[in-house]
C-alpha cells in the first residue's frame, strides 16, 4: 500500500483577493477525488485584514456540504483524521491575496541580467516600480532618490556572471546599501542578492545584521544560462513575509500546512509544468487564470515553465488599468449588443469599486466576458515575449501548438453555460491547429500544485477526474481565403451508437459537432490547399482520436487573427451568432 | 461553528463616534497634544517628504584617495549644514575644498564620499474635522475623535476640505447643472445627485466651493475631477446613480451645517474609505460604528448591481440554495424587501450592509 492511502484526506485552501476556497479531497475506490468545495468572501482586506475569517467560512461551507467536522470548537484544524471520521490527514494552502510587493530592480546590462530580473519579477506577485542598470545615465544621487521615493518592499540585485567582473556589481551593492541605510530600520526593504556569487561574502559584509538580506543563486550564472527557479523561491519567501506583516492569518495557514504555504502563482505554474511533461512533447501546455487582482499566463514546453503574473490586471480593483493597454472600442467589439462607451467605462470603474459583485443580467455578463477577453489578450501578449524561441511573438504572432488549455477564474467558471467560457477563450487566445479547452470551474489548480509536493498521485487523479470540465476539442484551421469559401472537409465517426457526421466547414464559420463528455470518436480532417490544421503543414489531411466535451467538437474557421467587421452593428450580429453557434445563447 | 456571511459595510449613521488616524508617510513632528481640541484646518502633524540627496565625491573633489579624503571631511554624520558650508578641505596648494550644494544634514559618510540630504517638501496633515486628539505615537500618527453623522462613500478625487453644506436640486437624482450654481453657493460644500458634465464642476471652481458631494458621476469625468482644487466625493459610484435614500435624508437634514469632506489623500491607509463627517454634539455616550456585521434577516442593505443598483432594502431571508438569475448565473442569495419594489432575490455578493 502506498503511503498516500494511509493519509487519505486532504484539505486545500486558496486565499484569493475576492474569494477564499476550501477544497476537500478523499480517496474513493482507490483514487483521489474532489469531495466538496466551499467558497467564501476573502477577508484579507478591510476591515479585518485577517485571512482567517474567510478561511473559516469556506471550511464551514465544506462542513455543511459534507456533514464532516474539519475544525474543532476552538476553530483549530483537526489533523489527522479521528476515529469518528472528523478532520483531515493533510493540509495545503496557497495565497494570492495581499498588497503588491513594490520592487526595485538593480541589474547590470539591460538586455541580460536586468532582463532576467524583470522576467523574474513578472513571474510572480512583484510590482517592478523602478529599474536601474549600468547604462542608466542618471547621476548616483538621482538613483538614490529614485529608490527612496518609490518606498520599495524589496530590492532585487542581479548582474554579473559567476566568476566574472566584480567592479560594476560592487557599485550596485554600494548604491543599494547607501539608499537602504537611509530608510528607518522598521521600514527597510528586504534585499535579495541573485547576482555574481563571487561577491557573496562581500554582500554579507556590506549588508550586515541591520539589513534584511537573502542571497539566492545567480539568475544569470553565464551569458547563455538563465536560472530563475532558485531566486523565485527566495522571492516567494519574501513575498509571503511581506504579506504576513500586513495581513494576519497567513501564519496560521503556514503552521497548518507544515510550512508549505505556497504562492498561488507558483502552485498554478507547478500544475502546468507537470501537465507539459505528460502531454504531447511537441506541444506546449497553456494555463490562464483571470483573477480579481491578477491575470496569470503559465506556459510550459517540455517542462520549461514560462510564468507571467500581471499584477496590475484583473477583474477587480485594478480593472481600470486595462484601459492603459486597450481602448473601450477594443472591448466593445466583442459585445453582441450595443453598449455605449460611457456606460462601459462606468461599468469598469464600478466593478473596480465592488470587485466581488456578480452579473445577474445578460448585458452585464456580456460586458464581463468581453473585458475578460481583453485581459487575457493583453496578458498573453506580454507573456509571449518571454516564451522560448520559436514559440514567442518574435517567431510568429500565431499561437504555437498547445495541448491543452487550462482556464480558471470566476468570470469563466461561473458562466451559466460552458459555451460562454469556450467562446471567450477562443476569442482571447485564438489557438491554432488542434487543442482541447479545459475549464477549472472550482479553481482547483493552485491546490493541486501545492498538494503535488506531498501527494503527487492526488494531482494526477483529480486532473483525470470530472472536477475539471473539458469544454471540448477545438480545430482551428490557419490560412487565408474569402468568407464563405470552403476551408476543410471533416468526418466524425463515433465509437458507439451515434451516426457518423460528415460535412464541410467554410471560412467564417464556428461549427460545433455534438460529442458528449465520456464519448470518443475518430475525426478525419481534409483541409483545403493553404490551410493548416496541425497535421504537419498546409493542405495536409489526417485523423485523430477525439474525446467529448460539454460544448462538443468545435471547428473554429473564423480565421487567425479573427477579423472584425468595420460595421459595428454587423460585428454585434456576428458576435451573437457565434454565441448561438457555440450553444451559449438560443 | 455556524455559517455566516460578512459582506462589506458602508456606514451611513446619523450619530456615531468617529475616530480617525492621521498618519505621516514618514516620521516627523506631531503638532498637537493628547486631549487638545482641534479644528478641521489645524495642522496635527508635519514632516519633510521626498528629500533630495547629494552624493558628494570628496575624494575626487579634493584630488585624493578615498582613504586620504576621509581625513579631510569636516562635519560628522547627522550634522546639519548650510548651503555653501565647508564639507571637506581645504587641501593642497590650490586649497581645494568641497562645499554643501544645499541646506540639509549629513546622512552618511563612507569611502571618501558624503551623502547630504537636503530639506524636502513640507507635508502637513490637518485634523480634517473638529474634534479632540485622543492619541499619538509621538512621531507619525495622531488620532482625532469627534461625534456626529457619518456617510461613507465609494470614490473620492484625493482632496479634503471643510465647509457649510448646501443642497443643489430637490431630489436624490437631481443633476448638478450650471444654472443651479450662483454666488449664494460661494464657499459652500455642494450636494447633488448626479453629474454628467464637466461644466458645472468648472463653474463650482469659480465659486470657490469647498467640496462637491454627489451620488454618482460619469466615469469619463474622473480626469477632470482629479484636477479640481476642491474635493469631489461620490456616495454611490459611477454612472447615473441617485443618492441612496438613507444618505440623502441624512444630508438634507443637515443642510446649513459645517461638514468635512474627506475625498482621499496621497497616502491612503489600508482600509481607507472616502467619507463625509458632520460634527454634531452628542448628549449621550455614543459608540464607534461596528466594522464587522454578519448578514441576517432584518439587516439594512444596499444593492451593488443592476437591476436594483443603489436601492436600499431589508434582508427578509437568507436563501439556503443557490438560485438562477435571468442570465443563467447561479448564486447564493438573499430575499431583500425594497420599498416600492417588493421582495426580490439578490446574490449575496451584490449586497453590502448599510449601517
Amino acid at each position: 500500500m502506498s503511503t498516500y492511502l494511509d493519509a487519505d484526506t486532504l484539505l486545500a485552501i486558496d486565499v484569493g483577493t475576492v474569494n477564499t476556497r476550501a477544497s476537500l479531497f478523499d480517496v474513493v475506490d482507490g483514487r483521489y477525488r474532489l469531495i466538496a468545495t466551499g467558497r467564501a468572501p476573502s477577508t484579507a482586506g478591510s476591515p479585518l485584514f485577517d485571512v482567517s475569517e474567510g478561511v473559516r467560512m469556506a471550511i464551514e461551507r465544506v462542513q455543511v456540504i459534507t456533514g464532516r467536522q474539519l475544525v474543532d470548537e476552538s476553530d483549530l484544524l483537526i489533523m489527522p483524521v479521528t476515529g469518528q471520521g472528523s478532520g483531515v490527514d493533510m493540509f495545503v494552502a496557497t495565497g494570492s491575496a495581499g498588497p503588491k510587493v513594490r520592487t526595485v530592480i538593480l541589474g547590470l546590462m539591460p538586455g541580460v541580467s536586468t532582463q532576467s530580473a524583470l522576467r523574474l519579477a513578472d513571474s510572480t506577485y512583484l510590482e517592478a516600480v523602478e529599474t536601474i542598470h549600468l547604462l542608466d545615465t542618471r547621476r548616483e544621487e538621482e538613483k538614490i532618490d529614485a529608490i527612496l521615493s518609490c518606498h520599495p518592499d524589496l530590492i532585487l540585485i542581479a548582474g554579473g556572471t559567476d566568476g566574472g567582473a566584480q567592479d560594476s556589481v560592487l557599485k550596485l551593492i554600494e548604491l543599494a546599501s547607501i539608499a537602504v541605510s537611509q530608510v528607518p530600520a522598521s521600514a527597510r526593504p528586504r534585499i535579495i542578492y541573485a547576482a555574481n556569487r563571487g561577491l557573496a561574502a562581500t554582500v554579507a559584509d556590506r549588508f550586515d545584521d541591520r539589513f534584511d538580506l537573502a542571497q539566492a543563486p545567480n539568475v544569470r550564472p553565464s551569458l547563455e544560462i538563465e536560472d530563475l527557479g532558485h531566486a523565485r523561491l527566495a522571492l516567494g519567501e519574501a513575498i509571503s513575509e511581506a504579506r504576513a506583516r500586513k495581513i494576519r492569518g497567513y501564519e496560521e495557514l503556514e503552521q497548518w500546512s507544515g510550512g508549505r504555504l505556497m504562492l498561488t502563482a507558483d502552485a498554478f505554474g507547478r500544475v502546468i509544468r507537470y501537465l507539459s511533461r505528460i502531454y504531447d512533447p511537441e506541444k506546449g501546455v497553456l494555463g490562464v487564470d483571470v483573477g480579481a487582482s491578477h491575470t496569470m499566463v503559465a506556459a510550459s514546453f517540455e517542462g520549461d515553465l514560462r510564468m507571467r503574473v500581471e499584477t496590475g490586471l484583473g477583474m477587480g480593483e485594478p480593472l481600470p488599468n486595462l484601459l492603459r493597454h486597450v481602448s473601450l472600442a477594443d472591448i466593445l467589439r466583442w459585445m453582441p449588443r450595443e453598449v455605449k462607451a460611457g456606460d462601459l467605462l462606468n461599468y469598469i470603474y464600478n466593478k473596480s469599486l465592488a470587485p466581488g459583485t456578480i452579473p445577474t443580467e445578460e448585458i452585464d455578463l456580456d460586458i464581463e466576458l468581453a473585458i475578460a477577453r481583453e485581459l487575457l489578450r493583453v496578458a498573453l501578449r506580454a507573456a509571449r515575449t518571454q516564451w522560448p524561441s520559436g514559440k514567442n511573438l518574435n517567431s510568429s504572432w500565431l499561437l504555437p501548438a498547445i495541448e491543452p488549455v487550462i482556464a480558471s477564474g470566476a468570470v469563466l467558471g461561473r458562466a451559466p453555460k460552458p459555451g460562454y467560457a469556450a467562446l471567450a477563450l477562443l476569442d482571447a487566445l485564438q489557438p491554432t491547429g488542434i487543442t482541447t479547452l479545459v475549464l477549472d470551474p472550482h479553481g482547483l489548480s493552485p491546490s493541486l500544485g501545492a498538494a503535488a509536493a506531498i501527494v503527487p498521485m492526488l494531482t494526477v487523479h483529480v486532473l483525470e477526474s470530472g472536477s475539471y470540465v473539458s469544454l471540448g476539442t477545438v480545430v482551428s484551421p490557419v490560412g487565408k481565403t474569402r468568407v464563405g469559401r470552403k476551408v476543410l472537409n471533416l468526418r466524425l465517426e463515433y465509437d458507439q451508437g451515434t451516426e457518423d457526421i460528415a460535412g464541410e466547414v467554410r471560412m467564417g464559420q464556428l461549427v460545433v459537432l455534438p460529442i458528449r463528455p465520456g464519448d470518443h470518436g475518430k475525426l478525419t480532417l481534409r483541409p483545403e490547399r493553404g490551410f493548416d490544421v496541425g497535421f504537419g503543414g498546409p493542405g495536409k489531411a489526417g485523423a485523430l482520436r477525439v474525446a467529448g466535451g460539454v460544448v462538443g467538437l468545435i471547428i473554429d474557421a473564423r480565421g487567425r487573427p479573427i477579423e472584425f467587421s468595420p460595421d459595428a452593428e454587423r460585428q454585434r450580429e456576428m458576435n451573437l451568432k457565434w454565441l448561438q453557434d457555440i450553444g451559449a445563447r438560443t | 461553528m455556524s455559517e455566516i456571511f460578512l459582506p462589506s459595510i458602508t456606514h451611513v449613521l446619523p450619530m456615531t463616534a468617529i475616530r480617525r488616524q492621521r498618519i505621516l508617510p514618514v516620521p516627523g513632528a506631531i503638532m498637537v497634544r493628547v486631549n487638545e481640541k482641534v479644528q478641521a484646518a489645524d495642522v496635527v502633524a508635519e514632516a519633510e517628504i521626498e528629500p533630495k540627496h547629494y552624493y558628494l565625491d570628496i575624494a575626487r573633489g579634493l584630488g585624493l584617495s578615498p582613504k586620504a579624503a576621509a581625513r579631510h571631511i569636516v562635519p560628522q554624520k547627522g550634522d546639519r549644514v548650510e548651503a555653501g558650508q565647508l564639507i571637506a578641505g581645504p587641501v593642497g596648494i590650490t586649497r581645494r575644498s568641497v562645499r554643501a550644494p544645499a541646506e540639509g544634514h549629513i546622512a552618511d559618510i563612507r569611502q571618501g564620499r558624503v551623502l547630504l540630504e537636503a530639506r524636502g517638501e513640507l507635508l502637513q496633515l490637518r485634523a480634517g474635522f473638529p474634534g479632540v486628539v485622543i492619541g499619538s505615537d509621538g512621531s507619525q500618527v495622531v488620532t482625532v475623535e469627534t461625534t456626529g453623522a457619518l456617510i461613507q462613500a465609494a470614490w473620492g478625487n484625493g482632496l479634503q476640505d471643510y465647509g457649510v453644506m448646501r443642497m443643489v436640486g430637490e431630489s436624490p437624482a437631481s443633476r448638478l447643472q450650471t444654472d443651479h450654481l450662483d454666488v449664494n453657493l460661494r464657499g459652500a460644500v455642494l450636494v447633488a445627485g448626479i453629474c454628467d458634465h464637466s461644466a458645472p464642476l468648472h463653474q463650482a471652481t469659480e465659486l470657490s466651493v469647498r467640496g462637491v458631494i454627489l451620488g454618482s458621476m460619469a466615469a469619463e469625468l474622473i480626469p477632470v475631477a482629479r484636477k479640481l482644487p476642491y474635493p469631489v466625493l461620490l456616495i454611490e459610484g459611477f454612472g447615473e446613480q441617485p443618492l441612496n435614500s438613507l444618505a440623502y435624508h441624512l444630508l438634507i437634514n443637515n443642510v446649513g451645517r459645517e461638514v468635512a469632506v474627506d475625498a482621499g489623500s496621497p497616502w491612503p491607509q489600508p482600509g481607507y474609505r472616502p467619507e463625509v463627517v458632520i460634527p454634531l454634539p452628542a448628549n449621550r455616550q455614543v459608540a464607534l460604528p461596528e466594522d464587522v456585521i454578519a448578514l441576517k434577516p432584518g439587516r439594512r442593505v444596499r444593492i451593488l448591481k443592476p437591476p436594483y443598483q443603489g436601492e436600499v432594502g431589508l434582508v427578509r431571508e437568507l436563501l439556503t440554495a443557490a438560485i438562477s438569475y435571468p442570465n443563467g448565473v447561479r448564486a447564493r442569495s438573499a430575499a431583500v424587501e425594497i420599498e416600492g419594489v417588493g421582495t426580490t432575490n439578490v446574490p449575496l455578493a451584490n449586497l453590502e450592509i448599510l449601517q
